[in-house]
């Protein structure tokens, strides 16, 4: 359905003044703060709107206002809608939607943490990020950054400038988790074990907080935010074309697809189109980068559950791949490929038949892959019918890419909505079918993604082929004029779908931008899906859903 | 050594006929022999340690340990100086008697089998009567300590250590000894040399092809003696993905060295049993039992034909340990308690059953050994070719990516 059609069926039901467009936002609806429950369950439940996806849930502040801003998404009818609700700045207030969408929770909470917005009925309204004793709502405009957080100084001392500056000492006086433990109060016969945020198998800095009876577990509580680098807060005070290596540090594993999601969001507020050849270095630059990613995830997968040699196999594929992407970029890990409106460098001879000779060296090592590790029994039994999540489930906690994939969810942006040069290629998206247990579990998590590493191998030779000769980037004036306006693009990364959501007022910087990724909503099932399952289990859920720590906190 | 000390009491020392004297003599080879068996397990313990890196490093196609001395070689030494040198941690709140005493209980559990663990004819320290069953009893000390340092470390991750480590360890200890029984039943004795003795040098005369209730309680064996030493896939005590280190989480400098000088000697001895018990200890073919007990070239020879054996089966343990993953606690014990245990029990009865009504010089008992050798060889040359087959198309591979050949022999780095 179109945008009109959407609104007439809203207007139908509600009245027809309940949801007017929104100013400044033509493809946006405006409704009241006390009715976005009721318009929420019903955009879900309508078979005709069938809106079932919370993709996005953030405020702006618009300074005589907040902004609430829903992206909803259909994955059956391909369409989406955003809704928007204008709350009073002085004591924002809206009902909850997590009743209706489960991942609206965290969505919530990182809103009541950045921005103050309170949301009534929320279940655990608490800070995500931030620590729970910080003051004030970075996101707003008038915020002033503290310039301490107990004792320690945000400001550092520039040791060529003042060598014999005296350094402060003060011991930090941090507030415990005091607060944290109070909300878990284990009863008789439950222990609370500290998992993180130094432990070999969180992959990055996470804490969990375990309840246990011995090594069964009644509850595992995320505690995310210890790499909380204020990333969207930094946007706003960064011009447009340098904003882009902030982006590789999204997610260190993915960096392009993060480049790629940034750039296509700014380039539609330009409106300016990618030249053919720039669309496909990306897709190239992309699948690679994928298939890098992937071999991370699935061999730190296999670590996880206790063999090392799959994994070190990987990385020594992953090496072939960042020198062809040194090759490609200059970069191995941060990229900063991608330039608005294209690629900083084409490709430079000879990496084509590079690529080439690798992928021809890299499906036989599939298969042994396979055959080491994918049909080891141990491997299997260990991850087959643990932690099965099914497609209802998968959407209702707004998982994306991979993972939602394994739940049986036939949803790629690749395919289904494609953006850059996907539509020009054949390709498969391989969907959980519970190769060995339950769709949707743990394995299936685990051969989707092998599965998908084959898939871009196919890609990339596509590519190859039929690279376009041209121009690898749009001319672009070198200060950027973005006109007012704001947009969501949305990229399929390695860990699902990456939205970068960007409001400009014509200024030089953002005025707001928002990244929804997938690590993110990966992280908050974790907490249902831990219920009665073993310590040695939730290492393996971890593990599957892929979290990688930096695209949690952003 | 007890007979030897005889013998030097009786024929080089007559005149010591006071008992102190004579306890003097024997105190004296008691600490010599001590000495010598420390030495064994310490050197290999080192070396097996590298080449147990070496050969990880093989298998994950990286480098391993080459800088100090000859192909890195003496990269345990290095380690273990190291560790030595580094402050011997004991954390806040930690029981600090207990947890200093833990290394030592592991130490002595492990080196204590060395007492019975013959290395040839007349080469064992103490032939004791009851050798395969002390050994068996005396590892479980290893438990004690374990738990000690897993509970007294103050931290909640060694305490899971410890705690699954004492369920394993005790759970794979039953069909490790039910296992252990079907050979002595077969041998009609419970010591160690008894044992061997009542094998034979060839293949077929090895009590692993003797029935095929022993061909199929070797393998019973071998998967505990695997869960008793924590190897993969039963390293769930020191599950480094899930416990951090497991019970040896908060050890550091020389205490945090004995725990694994434990585990790296285990697999000696654990391989030692399997070969003492399955495949023949240091028989020689066609060399009857009293001509290898009467020439020291015989024993030599002996010890080189044990250890190869031994050897064989530690690397094998080592290429597990870096194929496998890990089972989940649940699986551990459902594999102990629901498969192994049940067998172990069959195949004594079976055994029982085989020697009463078949036994082993009748026409259908040779027959029945030489059939199992066959099948043993068929899954061994299987195994070999699986491995000669990955071998070359990895090179195949190698060679197609990189534009070079790839061989290098196994004492050589590329």
């Amino acid at each position: 359905m179109t945008f009109n059609e959407l609104s007439e069926r809203l207007r139908t039901k509600f009245g027809p003044d309940a949801a007017p467009p929104a100013e400044g936002a033509p493809e946006a609806l405006t409704v009241r703060s006390s009715a976005i429950q009721e318009m929420a369950r019903f955009c879900k439940e309508d078979p005709e709107l069938d809106l079932n996806v919370l993709s996005c849930l953030t405020g702006v502040d618009r300074k005589d206002r907040i902004e609430l801003v829903y992206h909803l998404l259909s994955y059956r009818k391909r369409h989406e809608l955003v809704l928007k609700a204008a709350l009073d700045r002085a004591k924002p207030e809206i009902p909850t939607v997590e009743t209706v969408w489960k991942t609206a929770n965290w969505h919530e909470r990182e809103c009541f943490d950045l921005l103050g917005v309170n949301f009534l009925g929320h279940s655990d309204l608490r800070r995500i990020l931030l620590p729970e004793d910080w003051a004030g709502y970075p996101l707003r405009k008038d915020y002033v950054a503290p310039t301490e957080y107990h004792g320690m100084s945000h400001a550092r001392v520039n040791p060529l400038h003042e060598p014999e500056a005296p350094a402060d000492r003060k011991q930090a006086e941090l507030k415990d988790l005091s607060q944290l433990k109070s909300l878990y109060q284990p009863v008789a016969g439950e222990m609370v074990v500290n998992m993180g945020p130094q432990h070999p198998s969180t992959h990055g800095v996470l804490n969990f907080l375990l309840v246990t009876d011995g090594e069964v577990m009644h509850k595992a509580v995320p505690h995310i935010g210890y790499l909380h680098r204020g990333m969207e807060k930094m946007a706003e005070s960064i011009p447009y074309p340098g904003y882009m290596p902030f982006t590789d540090r999204l997610d260190y594993l993915a960096a392009m697809s993060a480049n790629q999601g940034y750039a296509m969001a700014v380039e539609k507020l330009l409106g300016c189109a990618v030249p053919p050849r720039g669309e496909y270095l990306r897709v190239l630059a992309c699948e690679l980068n994928r298939i890098a990613s992937h071999l991370v995830a699935t061999g730190s997968m296999a670590m996880d559950i206790g063999a090392f040699t799959p994994f070190l196999h990987w990385l020594r594929e992953r090496e072939y791949i960042n020198d062809i992407m040194e090759e490609i970029c200059g970069a191995r890990l941060t990229y900063n490929y991608m330039r608005i409106g294209g690629v900083s460098h084409d490709l430079p001879d000879g990496v084509a038949d590079k690529i080439l000779r690798w992928m021809d060296h890299f499906a036989p090592i599939t298969d042994e892959f396979e055959r080491l590790i994918s049909n080891n029994e141990i491997f299997v039994q260990r991850l087959a019918g643990v932690a099965a999540i099914s497609a209802e489930e998968a959407i209702d906690f707004g998982l994306v890419g991979p993972n939602l994939r394994a739940s049986t969810v036939p949803w790629d942006l690749r395919r289904n909505m494609p953006y850059s040069a996907y539509a020009d290629f054949q390709f498969d998206i391989p969907l959980g079918q519970g190769f060995r247990g339950t769709a949707g579990d743990c394995y299936d998590r685990f051969v989707v993604r092998v599965l998908e590493m084959r898939e871009s191998c196919r890609i990339i030779r596509q590519a190859l082929a039929a690279m376009p000769a041209g121009d690898i980037r749009a001319k672009l004036p070198r200060r950027l004029k973005v006109p007012p306006g704001e947009t969501y693009a949305r990229v399929e990364a390695p860990r699902g779908e990456m939205g970068f959501y960007l409001i400009s007022d014509g200024q030089e910087t953002p005025y707001r931008l928002k990244v929804r990724t997938g690590s993110f909503t990966a992280m908050s099932i974790i907490e249902k899906l831990s219920h009665g399952v073993m310590i040695a289990d939730l290492v393996a859920i971890i593990g599957s859903l892929d979290v990688v720590a930096p695209e949690v906190d952003r | 050594m007890w007979p030897l000390a005889k013998y030097v009491l009786e024929n080089y020392l007559p005149r010591a006929s006071n008992t102190t004297a004579q306890a003097m003599v024997y105190l004296l080879f008691a600490l010599v022999g001590a000495a010598i068996l420390l030495g064994f397990a310490s050197a290999f313990a080192g070396v097996s340690s590298f080449v147990e890196r070496r050969v990880a490093a093989r298998m994950m196609s990286r480098v391993g340990p080459n800088r100090v001395g000859p192909q890195g070689l003496f990269q345990f030494m290095a380690d273990g100086l190291k560790l030595v040198l580094k402050e011997d941690l004991v954390p806040a709140g930690a029981n600090r008697l207990l947890f200093r005493l833990a290394p030592y209980f592991v130490f002595a559990g492990m080196f204590g089998t060395f007492v019975a663990l013959p290395f040839s004819a007349r080469l064992v320290a103490a032939n004791l009567d009851v050798g395969i069953l002390y050994i068996l009893s005396i590892t479980a000390l290893v438990v004690v300590g374990i738990i000690l340092g897993g509970w007294s470390s103050n931290s909640k991750w060694s305490l899971f250590g410890g705690l699954r480590s004492a369920a394993q360890i005790i759970s794979y200890e039953i069909p490790a000894g039910l296992a252990v029984l079907v050979v002595v039943l077969h041998a009609g004795g419970l010591s160690t040399q008894a044992i061997i003795e009542a094998q034979g040098g060839m293949p077929w005369n090895w009590f692993v092809f003797y029935s095929p209730f022993s061909l199929i309680v070797f393998p019973v064996y071998f998967t505990a003696a695997l869960a008793e030493g924590n190897r993969t896939p039963f390293d769930l005590p020191e599950a480094e993905s899930e416990l951090v280190a497991g019970y040896s989480t908060e050890y550091s400098g020389f205490r945090f060295v004995v725990f694994f000088f434990a585990e790296w000697a285990n697999l000696w001895i654990m391989s030692a049993i399997a070969v003492l018990c399955f495949f023949g200890g240091w028989r020689i073919p066609f060399v009857t039992v009293a001509e290898t007990y009467s020439a020291w070239y015989w024993i030599l020879l002996g010890l080189a034909i044990f250890s190869l054996k031994t050897l064989t089966l530690v690397f094998l343990v080592i290429q597990l340990r870096w194929t496998l993953p890990r089972l989940r606690v649940d699986q551990m014990m459902n594999m102990c308690w629901k498969y192994l245990i049940p067998i172990a029990f069959v195949c004594i009865l079976g055994t029982m059953t085989w020697i009463v009504f078949v036994g082993q010089d009748t026409t259908l008992g040779r027959a029945t050994r030489i059939v199992l050798f066959a099948a043993g060889a068929g899954i061994v040359v299987r195994q070999l070719v699986r491995t000669s087959f990955n071998y070359r198309a990895d090179r195949a591979n190698y060679r197609k990516m990189t534009g070079q050949p790839l061989w290098y022999p196994p004492f050589r780095l590329p």
